[in-house]
């Protein structure tokens, strides 16, 4: 079985007590307890600004639908005015310079593209989608 | 008053892949002022498959009303049954939107999962959760805003 794992360490002192938590997962096949995702996509692109991006694409993934897959997506960018807005479809939300995010993807229809969008220059982005496999299409 | 989040990442999907490491540290939108609000951490026990709003943006479940389209970040664990016990292969899909329309899914949060991700905090953008099915499920949850 193929193993990927994903921490996190997450502390903050905001809270008159600190906070700190810490979680790890093996990210496994849909609906099973023993077998691994085994697939996997990486990359690291200059994203310009100007036009809304499918850096993952729903429609032309051959993903299967509602399975477990795992995306990662960092904003590589130094300058912190920089930013992406990332979308599924609908807003979710802006990663600035600096910043990354760590989320499951249902990926349920072919509207549900990872959709970015570069604001303040040409932003530096880093992704990698852990999966289950996907259809090639043919060329 | 930093608040920080360390992803790690290791994969033996594909020969000579080195992993992923990344820090971040939570600032406030395009300045490196730390992030100044949070909802603490929570948790919310679920018990039916009825889609439930973890998280809205515009009312007193943060206190103040979140201002809009910056740097806030959401970071939800699925802890299983909240005793102990992690069904790895049962799952709370999440979502945004607004519980009483159609969410836009955001993926399946199996059992042990874990997501962070940045939100706009918009009115009617809220997070939504719906359990698998009607067994208890626990979500935790903590959210860092600008306001």
């Amino acid at each position: 079985m193929a193993t990927t794992t994903a921490t996190i360490s997450l502390s903050s002192d905001l809270l008159s007590d600190s906070m700190s938590v810490s979680a790890d997962t093996t990210c496994m096949k849909a609906g099973t307890t023993a077998d691994g995702l085994d697939m996997m996509d990486y990359g690291y692109i200059d994203v310009a600004t100007g036009d809304e991006y499918d850096i993952l694409d729903a429609n032309n993934s051959g993903l299967n639908t509602n399975k477990a897959n795992k995306v990662y997506l960092a904003n590589h960018s130094t300058d912190e005015t920089f930013y992406i807005t990332v979308a599924i479809d609908g807003a979710i939300g802006r990663l600035y310079a600096g910043d990354w995010m760590f989320i499951p993807w249902g990926c349920v229809d072919q509207h549900d593209d990872i959709e970015i969008q570069a604001y303040g220059g040409t932003n530096t982005v880093c992704y990698a989608l852990f999966h289950e496999g996907r259809t090639l299409t043919a060329s | 008053m930093a608040t920080t989040a360390t992803i790690s990442i290791s994969s033996d999907i594909a020969p000579g892949f080195g992993g992923i490491s990344n820090t971040m540290t939570l600032t406030q939108a395009g300045t490196e002022n730390d992030i100044e609000e949070t909802t603490g951490f929570s948790r919310r026990r679920f018990a039916a498959t009825t889609a439930k709003d973890l998280i809205i943006m515009a009312d007193a479940s943060l206190i103040q009303e979140t201002d809009d389209n910056t740097a806030h970040k959401v970071y939800i664990r699925n802890v299983g049954d909240g005793k102990g016990t992690i069904d790895k292969s049962t799952y709370v899909a999440i979502g945004i939107g607004d519980v009483s329309g159609t969410p836009q899914p955001i993926g399946r949060l199996y059992g042990g999962d874990w997501m962070l991700f940045p939100v706009s905090g918009v009115d009617g953008e809220d997070i939504v959760a719906t359990p698998e099915n009607d067994n208890p499920v626990v979500l935790e949850y903590v959210m860092f805003y600008e306001i």
